[in-house]
């Protein structure tokens, strides 16, 4: 009995010590000030109220995304009304209660978006030009947000739909990092992809994307011509055919074409066309002489063609000289064409000069009404003896040992 | 009268010639005004300057990202272009002024900017504010380059808030922040702005200190450290100690002298603007890195002195000096030949001129940026005299002053110290100029400046005083920024030196080899 009084004497020390040494630390702990609000997470636009146990003059500092402000309580009690701009911006709220220059408390609340959604919906979308086969692809990107223009919750769902020709598709996304994204590939035909997309009841805009065709793939070439002779006056017209991409879609229009021709003597010819509904054309003017021509078309770097031949005949094989006032004269022609009618104005002829098998000048004049005069002036052309070479039309003449 | 005729005649030349000179001086100014304007480049924002005046340091933890890998260069522009919505955003909030804000923020973005300006305005509210440090990830950037979201994990920010041009709070704290930026003409400007509830990963690495305070003393590794030393400018270039006529040589052999004084430490200057600023001249961080391999051969440890010479302190200088504190404190990290870092000489003498507060609140930041790249080596502030000395006492490693007063007084002032201070004092300056002469005839001469050392020394002794003298040169230059212009000042700095300027060692010099 007297052992269980003992006991409880010892128990009873044990609370009131324990009692004692709680209240000393409590009084310790027991801060200058107390927030009395409960609530630490507000919708963004909604009035937020921090109230304070405090009897010191106090005020509130208050830092939010943007930046900070000093809020000072309306009444004596240490309420603080925080102003609305920084109430309608999403983000952490960090407060600091100022009390002569110290700061006594400090914490921070959380602004949520407004659960009401922007009427307009922000969205982004690039490249706008992808080409067809469904490799290359675009990206749209969306930000919506809410009525204060804060980026809203995330993993709200965005549903993003896309229309091609007869496809439609929807696809729903969630917001994560304040947006919401998703890439777009291209289908195996070219055509217009046109996108929007949606928050809950909030419509983007339209966006539309050109799908162009994807890379041509080898294509046939074929000519026309009036005639065969190389006349150097009538044209030439090269044509391909219908150049498709690997989708089998018509190559974009406008995508130039090359034609390469490669001549008997090793020359480079070049001609070009752009290409409308698949089918490029370009044209060229006849040789000047018998020839035979080699053709392939390129689409630079990415398809191109078989390769065509084409002979020239030659017009005629006559070239008359006439030398005439001492041999200073000389006239080349009247050069005929295949019908022995005269050929067309602009034929080049050539006169080589040569002294003592040097070559001394060569002359280079274009038919007037199929002929060329060459004159060879007393002052550049001394007395003497002189060998001519003319050529015209590819044929040649020599004329060995002339006197001036 | 014909006198006067003359001043007359002088005087209508005079104004004649002056007031065509005013007109000629009137249409060249309005000439070359009319030639200024909008060029092509200015238009396009390809030749912005780029001008050095915000460096917080950046670090990138990650820039992979689902939308597409990104360039460095676009990478390099968006960090810029981040750095410089903050910069344009603390100017605008210290001057209320939204200059620039439109530059940085979309058209959407920088209303809510705006609303602040309007709200500090009507409250008289100014606040000075720096970033510190941006932690930056990369969370997505878009497949056409136009739109990227960024983390700014744990960034530092200290402000300041005045109302009425009155402190209220003085502030430092970190925040996570979520950005959308947007590329518009050629600017990526930020979109979206949103403070995120933070996430306290901070990892810290422990390291072993090369030096240590434990009790009131000095430690290097184990061994107890008593400083005495000497405060050191070669003979012909104090205050230019790492310039064009740098000498290796030269200090090998002023540093045999010192050890022949028996002395242990040296104290040397670095100047902000001399090693570049922000931006350290690699030359010059090699000419300092070869004195210390010096002290090091020499057995002797280097107080080194940071900041010397600056004096701007303002909160959006931060982060330049910060950068200057990065390259030099941590190239030097790891060299024994340091014992402290002295962050900046006498910066008590700025209290008038560039406030108190702020000088202070830069001496505070700038000690934990010197602790965050260099945790081996101690660090102090030099205070010009013993009542400033316990400012920032519990920032520093050990707490340095100078003492230029009446030897008199000394102990008195030292043992008040003593009382407030409970970390290692260090007598970092102090001496007497042998400057008796033409423009200092009440001066003392070489035998007074000896009899002055041999009292100062049976003090320092007695009490077991941590000290270094100024200095050990006497100089025949000194640059007007260190004492004015004025020559009697001038000539007092030019004698505190224990060799004269022949080289010969002078009374006071056989005192502190004999101590």
């Amino acid at each position: 009995m007297k052992q269980t009084k003992r006991y409880i004497i010892f128990i009873v020390n044990l609370c009131v010590i324990h009692g004692v040494f709680t209240a000393l630390l409590y009084a310790q702990k027991k801060p200058l000030a107390q927030l009395l609000t409960q609530t630490a997470s507000f919708e963004a636009g909604s009035p937020v109220v921090l109230k304070f146990n405090t009897n010191l003059a106090v005020s509130l500092y208050c830092n939010g995304s943007y930046g900070g402000t000093l809020v000072h309580s309306d009444t004596d009690e240490a309420s603080f009304k925080l102003p609305k701009f920084l109430t309608s911006k999403k983000g952490i709220i960090d407060y600091t209660l100022i009390a002569n220059g110290e700061s006594i408390i400090t914490g921070s609340i959380l602004i949520t978006a407004s659960k009401e959604t922007n009427k307009t919906l922000e969205s982004y979308i690039g490249p706008p030009s992808i080409s067809a086969g469904g490799n290359d692809y675009t990206m749209l990107v969306v930000i919506p947000t809410d009525i204060f223009d804060n980026p809203i919750a995330n993993k709200t769902p965005v549903k993003i739909k896309h229309q091609f020709l007869e496809n439609r598709t929807v696809s729903t996304e969630k917001i994560s990092d304040f947006i919401a994204w998703k890439n777009i590939y291209s289908y195996p035909t070219s055509g217009r992809l046109l996108v929007a997309s949606s928050v809950s009841e909030i419509q983007s805009k339209e966006f539309s994307i050109e799908v162009f065709p994807a890379q041509p793939t080898n294509f046939k070439i074929d000519y026309s011509r009036k005639h065969s002779y190389a006349d150097g006056n009538q044209i030439t017209t090269f044509t391909t055919s219908v150049i498709k991409d690997t989708y089998n879609n018509n190559i974009s229009d406008g995508t130039l074409i090359d034609f390469v021709i490669k001549n008997t003597k090793g020359a480079v010819l070049k001609t070009r066309g752009s290409s409308i509904r698949g089918v490029a054309t370009a044209a060229i003017l006849h040789p000047n002489y018998a020839d035979t021509w080699q053709v392939t078309a390129y689409v630079s770097g990415m398809a191109v063609s078989n390769k065509i031949t084409l002979a020239y005949e030659a017009v005629t094989n006559k070239l008359p000289v006439a030398f005439a006032e001492k041999n200073r004269k000389i006239t080349v022609g009247p050069l005929q064409s295949f019908m022995g009618q005269l050929i067309p104005d602009g034929a080049v002829v050539k006169l080589a000069i040569f002294q003592n098998e040097k070559l001394v000048e060569t002359k280079l004049k274009t038919t007037d009404k199929g002929s060329v005069v060459f004159e060879l002036e007393k002052g550049f052309y001394k007395q003497g003896f002189y060998s001519f070479k003319i050529e015209a039309l590819g044929l040649k003449v020599e004329h060995q040992n002339m006197k001036l | 009268m014909s006198s006067y005729k003359n001043t007359y005649r002088v005087v209508l030349l005079s104004i004649f010639i002056g007031a065509n000179v005013l007109i000629l001086f009137g249409i060249g100014q309005l000439f070359s005004y009319l030639n200024t304007g909008v060029d092509r480049s200015s238009i396009l924002h390809t030749s912005l300057p780029d001008a050095k005046v915000y460096l917080p340091k950046v670090t990138w933890e990650n820039t992979s990202n689902p939308g597409r890998p990104i360039e460095k260069q676009t990478l390099a522009e968006i960090e810029s272009n981040y750095l410089q919505s903050w910069y344009v955003k603390n100017v605008a909030y210290k001057t209320n002024n939204s200059l620039g804000i439109e530059d940085f923020y979309t058209q959407s973005a920088r209303l809510n900017i705006l609303n602040h300006l309007q709200d500090q305005k009507e409250k008289n509210i100014q606040i000075e504010a720096t970033s510190i440090h941006h932690n930056l990830s990369l969370d997505f950037y878009s497949l056409d380059g136009q739109l990227a979201v960024l983390t700014d994990r744990d960034s530092k920010q200290y402000q300041r808030v005045f109302k009425d041009d009155k402190l209220v709070l003085e502030t430092e704290f970190e925040a996570n922040y979520k950005v959308v930026l947007l590329l518009e003409d050629g600017f990526w400007k930020t979109r979206h702005l949103v403070k995120q509830p933070s996430s306290n990963l901070v990892e810290k690495e422990t390291t072993i200190p090369l030096c240590t305070v434990k009790e009131n003393n000095i430690y290097i590794g184990d061994t107890l450290y008593q400083i005495k030393g000497i405060n050191y400018y070669p003979q012909n270039t104090p205050w230019d100690m790492f310039g064009e006529k740098f000498d290796v040589k030269k200090i090998a052999k002023d540093f045999e002298i010192i050890k022949k004084l028996n002395l242990n430490t040296i104290r040397i200057f670095v100047g902000y603007k001399d090693f570049g600023e922000a931006e350290v001249i690699p030359e010059k961080l090699n000419k300092l890195k070869q004195v210390l391999d010096l002290a090091k051969t020499h057995n002797l440890k280097a107080i080194v002195t940071l900041f010397d010479f600056y004096g701007n302190y303002e909160v959006l200088d931060w982060t330049l000096t910060h950068r200057h504190v990065e390259q030099v404190v941590s190239a030097l990290k790891d060299h024994t030949a340091i014992l402290a870092w002295d962050v900046k000489n006498e910066p008590n003498l700025d209290f008038q001129t560039r406030n108190k507060t702020t000088v202070l609140a830069w001496l505070k930041e700038t000690i934990t940026q010197i602790k965050k790249y260099d945790p081996n080596h101690l660090i102090t502030i030099g205070w010009s005299n013993t009542d400033s000395a316990d400012l920032l006492k519990d920032k520093v490693d050990f707490v340095s002053f100078h003492y230029y007063e009446d030897l008199s007084e000394f102990e008195g002032k030292y043992s008040n110290l003593i009382s407030k201070i409970r970390k290692p004092l260090v007598l970092q300056e102090y001496g007497l100029s042998s400057s008796k002469g033409l423009w200092d005839p009440l001066g003392a001469n070489e035998k007074k400046q000896a009899k002055y050392y041999t009292d100062f020394q049976e003090i320092l002794n007695k009490n077991n005083i941590h000290h270094l003298p100024w200095t050990l040169y006497d100089f025949t230059q000194v640059p007007s920024s260190v004492v004015g212009k004025l020559p009697w000042r001038k000539h007092q700095q030019k004698h505190f030196g224990f060799i004269d300027n022949e080289g010969n060692p002078k009374k006071a010099f056989e005192v502190l080899k004999g101590e």
